[in-house]
């Protein structure tokens, strides 16, 4: 295969993002641009970096000791939460953070209970804002820290255990031993995780916005739909571009010169230390109250909510429809770029590196920034933004944010291959053509199924490029829930917030439905 | 002197399955120890033993009069100043040669931890490998890597679990040479598992044989080598011919051998004389290295014999057998 049909896709991912740089750097500032350069960018970008600080933090704190634990200790309830931590991750950042305000509001059950039990008035008490920064961090945080927590458990699990032991024949404590090895050689792969955490947090819109919390993410929607300014979105864009490319540079600088990768060939069973009496209680409520705050109490409060209302069936049926066309659309556009990337890898021509790095860069890229970047294509093409020409922009737009999590399955299904199976073909007479067709392909296509259900999900879950792209009257699960949480019709929103969370569960389960299979050195 | 590293009638349990019963070994200081066995025999169960990384069910492992380990009562790794040294050789991947061998130096103080590296690096000649990392490493640094950090913080004891098994034959000899050179200076008791005979009987000073968790004997190599206690330990230590005492043709046995004793011969017990009177037929010829190992069909059976390649007879000649007595075992009936 030449490297045309990479290029071609490599192309079509990054496309809208060179728009949004160009429109923002040739575009005219004007008055608007004045204004929140001086009053609204620092704001923006400070609070952007305020929240990426503190989720990191609070990521951190959750997902590494919750990932240690289930890895190298036996306690009550362990190989539950080995996959009910993973869980949170079908639930997307705004349904979190509206089923928290709904759960933390003045009405709330949380404070409602505290008065009763009290007999306390709403204003004899101090409570914790959920709607402020540091709410927000922390909704954040328990939506995003799955990702860490099942890199920094891949990365324990696959430690030769051998290198802690030798920690401890050599003086250290069990302790000592995991700050000092465990945790260092685990480092790459944990900040691999967080990078990806953090990415999202930053190009996260609707749970900043729900809670009011002034992003640059919500910035750009807000210059955008408000001020009408797409220029000046665009700036606040490439701002966000920068912060991004930071945290992407950051992880590459961690990642140093130090070996992570184990020398090892030979791996020693993990056998599980018993904690037992206060310790494993003690594992068990970690795990227990991880799992609780960031799934079972927002979830049980959506399930709750929407058994006291009637199914509102009409719109949201049509929500459902939509949501399904759409995301099916776009799966299928980030489907077909992602296999002309995928089978382009085993060339390692240019073209094919540039595609595949694109493809990640794009991931990377909040849904806001390649909505305008589309919006700019479409209005330097003339296009009007009214039906199909709107929903076929959102399409290549879900498709350019997500290919990269369609490709890498299938890379990684063709990587499992032996190089010899390729050449066996050529060998054996087989053309180019050919071999791409009777060998790669049906290889890349063990991995497709994966690739393409994470594709579909998460373009089901996007909120802020939908909201941008959309024509009139078309919504979506994840625009209805949105539009009725920002209007505190909490009890409406459960519905469609539900049902997201349902679709969310299916990639989530099939994952670590592979992880329990593929599990190398577990007690047996 | 050192004291001595000792297992007192020590068992572990995996559940049901008894992986070391009733095990007794002391490991001498100064002395190189191999533990020999096939794959699940127990070693490595009974090194981690040694080592602290496992708790005995019944029985004591003491250094000197301290005691280690008693059922209930494990004294920790880290506080037992044992050393360790693994297969894959286990070095930290994110720290690099002089970190590595610093690890374990840390109470020390700095003038302390420098020196002792110098002369480690010195010591194992990798002072231009200083500040690289493990996998920069080639697997003959990797292992001496592995060897100074285990002996820079001057451990009681040494223990190795298979430590050359991973390295390319070409480079193992001079590999293994230097590093049990530094092992045996440092005076202490030294483990090292092995699975490989050839390996135990060169390097080692003393051979135990571990078989399905028991202790079958241990010993000076010539002692377990030539005095092997039963056939387990005969067949553990190298090839040999095997059968029953009735089945050999008359005159290669001593008259005074009971007819249903188990006879075990080395192939290199296995002599070919022109003057022999019993004789046979050899019916294959292959060179193995330096000697030639030749079947020999004799009544009904087959002998292997291993013989110099110079007096190695043609495939299809004849030729006279005795077996040579050192290198005959006789066993009675139903021995294991």
């Amino acid at each position: 295969m030449t490297g045309l049909p990479a290029l071609i896709a490599g192309l079509l991912v990054g496309l809208p993002v060179l728009a949004v740089v160009l429109a923002g750097l040739l575009g005219g500032g004007g008055e608007a641009w004045t204004h929140i350069r001086s009053v609204l960018l620092a704001r923006y970008t400070g609070n952007t970096l305020a929240v990426i600080g503190l989720t990191s933090a609070l990521v951190l704190a959750m997902a590494v000791p919750a990932a240690w634990l289930v890895t190298m200790f036996r306690f009550p309830g362990r190989a539950l939460f080995e996959w009910l931590l993973i869980l949170p991750l079908s639930v997307p950042g705004y349904v979190l953070a509206y089923a928290w305000s709904d759960l933390a509001g003045v009405a709330g059950p949380i404070q409602s209970t505290l008065r009763s039990v009290t007999g306390w008035s709403a204003r004899d008490y101090w409570f914790p804002e959920i709607a402020s920064l540091p709410g927000l961090a922390l909704v954040l945080a328990c939506a995003l820290y799955p990702y860490v927590f099942l890199t920094a458990r891949a990365a324990f699990v696959t430690q030769s255990v051998c290198t802690l032991d030798a920690a401890r024949s050599l003086g250290a404590s069990r302790a000592r031993a995991f700050w000092t090895i465990a945790l260092p050689a685990a480092r790459p792969a944990i900040m691999a995780g967080l990078a990806l955490a953090l990415m999202e947090a930053a190009a996260d819109y609707g749970a900043a916005e729900l809670l009011g919390v002034q992003t640059l993410t919500a910035g750009i929607v807000r210059a955008w739909k408000s001020f009408g300014e797409p220029a000046v979105a665009a700036r606040l864009a490439i701002m966000l571009v920068l912060v991004v490319s930071g945290l992407i540079m950051a992880e590459r600088w961690a990642r140093g010169r130090a070996g992570s990768q184990q020398s090892s060939t030979r791996w020693r069973k993990v056998s599980r230390i018993d904690l037992t009496g206060l310790k494993g209680l003690g594992a068990s409520a970690f795990c227990l109250g991880l799992f609780v705050i960031a799934f079972a109490l927002p979830v049980g409060r959506l399930v709750w909510r929407s058994l006291q209302v009637q199914p509102n069936i009409a719109p949201i049926g049509g929500a459902v429809l939509n949501s399904i066309m759409l995301a099916g659309a776009g799966a299928c556009f980030g489907f077909l770029l992602a296999l002309l990337i995928a089978l382009s890898v085993g060339t390692a021509s240019p073209a094919s590196r540039f595609a595949r790095f694109v493809a990640t860069a794009g991931y990377a890229m909040p849904g806001a920034v390649l909505a305008l970047g589309a919006l700019a294509l479409a209005s330097f093409l003339n296009l009007p933004l009214t039906g199909l020409v709107a929903l076929g922009l959102l399409a290549w737009v879900y498709a350019s944010r997500f290919t990269a999590a369609g490709a890498e399955p299938m890379i990684a299904a063709l990587g499992r291959a032996p190089v010899s199976l390729g050449q066996a073909a050529t060998s054996l007479g087989a053309s180019p053509l050919r071999r791409a067709r009777e060998i790669d392909l049906p290889l890349a296509l063990s991995g497709a199924a994966t690739g393409a259900l994470i594709l579909f999900v998460e373009a089901l879950k996007e909120l802020p490029a939908t909201l941008m792209l959309r024509p009139m009257n078309w919504d979506t699960l994840a625009v209805r829930t949105y539009a009725y949480a920002s209007d505190e019709r909490f009890a409406a929103a459960a519905q469609p917030a539900l049902l997201i969370t349902l679709a969310g569960l299916a990639p989530v389960i099939l994952l670590s439905w592979r992880l329990a299979r593929s599990r190398p050195g577990d007690a047996p | 002197m050192n004291d001595a590293l000792t297992a007192i009638g020590v068992s572990r349990r995996y559940g049901p399955s008894m992986v070391v019963e009733d095990v007794s070994l002391s490991l001498p200081a100064g002395t190189i120890t191999a533990l020999l066995g096939e794959s699940g025999a127990g070693k490595s169960t009974l090194l981690r033993l040694f080592a602290g990384l496992e708790p005995v069910d019944t029985g004591e492992i003491r250094l000197g009069a301290r005691r280690l380990s008693a059922p209930g009562e494990t004294v920790a790794p880290e506080k037992r100043r044992i050393g360790l040294i693994f297969q894959d050789f286990a070095l930290f991947p994110h720290l690099d040669v002089r970190r590595n061998i610093a690890f374990g130096l840390k109470p020390l103080a700095k003038a302390e931890i420098d020196a002792r590296i110098s002369h480690w690096l010195k010591r194992l000649g990798l002072e231009a490998r200083a500040g690289a990392y493990p996998h920069e490493l080639s697997g003959g640094e990797q292992q001496r890597v592995a060897i100074a950090r285990a002996l820079a913080p001057q451990p009681a004891a040494i223990l190795m679990d298979e430590p050359f098994s991973g390295l390319d034959p070409s480079l193992r000899g001079s590999v293994r040479a230097q590093a049990l050179g530094a092992v045996r200076e440092a005076g202490i008791p030294a483990l090292m598992v092995t699975h490989d005979p050839a390996e135990a009987l060169e390097v080692a000073d003393r051979i135990a044989i571990l078989k399905d968790g028991r202790l079958l004997q241990s010993g000076a190599p010539d002692e377990i080598y030539l005095q092997p206690a039963s056939p387990s330990v005969a067949a553990a230590l190298g090839p040999v011919n095997r059968f029953r005492a009735r089945d050999l043709p008359a005159g290669l046995l001593p008259e005074t051998t009971a007819p249903d004793a188990e006879v075990l011969v080395r192939p290199e017990g296995v002599v070919l004389d022109g003057q022999a009177s019993v004789r046979g037929r050899v019916t294959s010829r292959t060179l193995t290295g330096p000697l030639v190992q030749c079947v020999i069909a004799c009544d009904r059976l087959h002998l292997t014999a291993l013989v110099p390649r110079a007096e190695a007879p043609a495939a299809g000649t004849q030729t006279g057998i005795r077996f040579s007595p050192d290198l005959t075992f006789i066993f009675a009936s139903g021995a294991t």
